[in-house]
């Protein structure tokens, strides 16, 4: 009997605990992006300030319309946007189509080919990134968007992992009775297959667009200050006339540019959640 | 439609014996397939890497094409000698050394927490991923409101505490304890995502089946949670340890101070790929950098293989039951 309320309270102070922690973690959490939020209405005087007071004495909006003036703030997230958009779908298709090549070809060399495709997973990709530049240099690439596109046209080895373990679970018969039809391979894959992955391609789309979207290292590299994305733009921008950083109007810049991906995330969080799980779990 | 019409012409002209097979055709059809990708592999991966190694065994400034000249393996034999070299080392395993167990461990506590019959887990799960989602430019300025030495709110509650308010400079002469909280910050999400699938895929037999045999919630834990997620375990830190290792874009941003854009990185946060960096961009010494780059590739190549052959001594090995 006194077993049974020793487990009882050691069950509630072990479940008090459980909440604590995750209470105060997801408070320490969230810390940055609200005091980003707040601190972007308020004036650099007010940012500075000591005592520190959390909220601003009244709120500044007019820090979002400095945001569009001060640079050309939308022409260069249209152009980010538009870069994301397009090479996300490239990648998704030519993706797709070699991941549909490996899950229902097995022919000589296609076994040892899959595995140069997980073991470009984990090379630094640091070491080929800087060769990259150097050669997209020589050719006179850089300051263009091609890098870009010529990579979303090679394909990405993980999203091709994705279609592949996607497209391992179809059934044989599926692809048997097309081909009696008479349907070529690819019509096969734009047909039947590629229809049926909805949820990959949802996946690796959002994936590829976030990672263009938010890259910083890649414009910083590859473009000059007139043809870079946001987020080189966003770490950089924003100086008085003297040449000192606006700080609550960069922070109001990185609410707009943030904004976008969290309601992407709140949409496809399936999606997302589900792309992250299989990245972690592939070994 | 032009494929099968070849193959029907090729047919026809060895009339009796098709020379291509089924299996033939195939082949020939996985190769166009997946052609897109090996082109991208052998010309984004390949040839830039045979360029870099290539160019650290010359004096490439960037300039000095007519007159390169080949020195053989003195751009590595002068890494060795390099004490930045030695130093960045240093940090960039201490770096290591701090962020991949933290993040590990606390992704791994929380997952285990959620795992529970926790009310509102999805909402959790939200907000623990939300940060993931910040791009790392904003985050990095974000976190200067926290770590900034006069007014960040870090600092503002510790001097809540202390008799004199405290100015503890997280970003320069502390910077490897602010980047570890900036780096967590942005991946704590993930990792969580991760274990709490896969503690979500242990089977609840397993541990009632233990607890019917006697075992408490600890040896429950121990040796049947723990053990069956080693193999995620072991996957998050090859994939933490790489990723560590060739850290840049963290020191880079937390390096980018008021007006100046071309300052060094502070002492603590000046990380190998930071000394890299600076070799090929700020000096143009591209075939010094590039035989540095290279010595990180062979680094963190020995750390995974070294890894991997841990894998025999910690990790759950499934495969003898047939389930993969």
């Amino acid at each position: 009997m006194e077993a049974q309320t020793k487990g009882y309270v050691m069950k509630r102070v072990s479940r008090i605990m459980g909440y604590s922690i995750l209470i105060i973690t997801s408070l320490i959490l969230i810390s940055p992006i609200f005091f980003m939020v707040v601190s972007s209405v308020k004036i650099d005087a007010e940012y500075l300030s000591y005592p520190i007071r959390v909220f601003p004495e009244i709120p500044h909006w007019d820090r979002y319309n400095l945001v569009f003036t001060m640079t050309p703030f939308v022409k260069i997230a249209v152009r980010t946007g538009l870069l994301a958009i397009s090479t996300a779908t490239i990648t998704t298709i030519i993706s797709s189509m070699v991941g549909y090549a490996f899950a229902r070809y097995h022919v000589p060399g296609s076994k040892q080919l899959f595995w140069l495709v997980i073991a470009m997973m984990i090379v630094p990709f640091i070491v080929i990134l800087i060769p990259q530049f150097m050669l997209y240099s020589k050719l006179k690439l850089t300051n263009t968007y091609w890098p870009w596109f010529l990579e979303a046209l090679g394909g990405t080895p993980f999203y091709i992992f994705l279609f592949r373990q996607f497209f391992l679970g179809f059934p044989k018969e599926l692809e048997d009775a097309a081909e009696v039809d008479g349907c070529g391979p690819f019509r096969i894959y734009w047909q039947i297959f590629l229809p049926n992955a909805k949820p990959v391609i949802a996946t690796v789309m959002i994936f590829a667009f976030i990672a263009v979207w938010s890259d910083y290292l890649k414009p910083l590299i590859y473009l000059n200050a007139k043809k870079t994305l946001l987020g080189v733009a966003l770490a950089s921008a924003f100086k008085n006339p003297q040449g000192f950083d606006l700080k609550t109007v960069s922070l109001a810049a990185g609410v707009i540019y943030v904004l976008p991906l969290i309601l992407i995330f709140f949409i496809f969080q399936k999606n997302i959640l589900k792309g992250v799980v299989t990245s972690g779990l592939k070994g | 439609m032009t494929t099968e019409m070849t193959q029907s012409q090729i047919r026809k002209s060895n009339s009796g014996k098709p020379f291509l097979t089924r299996q033939r055709r195939r082949t020939l059809t996985f190769y166009m397939l997946i052609s897109p990708w090996l082109l991208g592999f052998i010309f984004l991966a390949v040839i830039p890497l045979v360029i870099g190694l290539a160019t650290s065994f010359t004096n490439y400034d960037g300039l000095n094409l007519d007159s390169i000249k080949f020195v053989g393996l003195n751009n590595y034999t002068r890494a060795f000698g390099d004490p930045d070299v030695k130093f960045s080392v240093g940090r960039t395993l201490i770096w290591g050394a701090l962020n991949l167990p933290l993040w590990l461990g606390l992704s791994f506590l929380m997952a285990l927490i959620l795992n529970q019959d926790v009310k509102g887990r999805g909402a959790y799960r939200t907000i623990f991923y939300l940060p993931s989602l910040v791009p790392i430019a904003i985050a990095v300025t974000a976190w200067r409101i926290i770590l900034e030495p006069n007014f960040g709110m870090l600092n503002n509650l510790i001097s809540q505490f202390t008799p004199k308010p405290v100015a503890i400079k997280w970003l320069s002469d502390y910077a490897m304890f602010g980047m570890t909280g900036i780096s967590i910050w942005l991946g704590l999400g993930v990792g969580m995502i991760i274990f709490l699938a896969g503690l979500q895929g242990i089977p609840d037999e397993l541990k009632e089946a233990a607890r019917i045999d006697g075992a408490n919630d600890w040896q429950v834990f121990r040796h049947i949670i723990l053990v069956l997620m080693t193999p995620i375990i072991f996957f998050q830190l090859v994939m933490g340890l790489i990723s560590s290792f060739q850290q840049l874009n963290l020191p880079l941003l937390i390096t980018k101070v008021g007006i100046s854009t071309t300052s060094v990185a502070p002492r603590p946060i000046y990380l190998y790929m930071i000394h890299t960096y600076t070799q090929i961009f700020t000096n143009g010494r591209y075939g010094y950098g590039t035989a540095l780059l290279w010595l990180l590739f062979i680094g963190i190549l020995i750390l995974t293989i070294v890894v991997f052959w841990s894998q025999k001594f910690w990790v759950y090995d499934n495969s003898s039951e047939g389930d993969s």
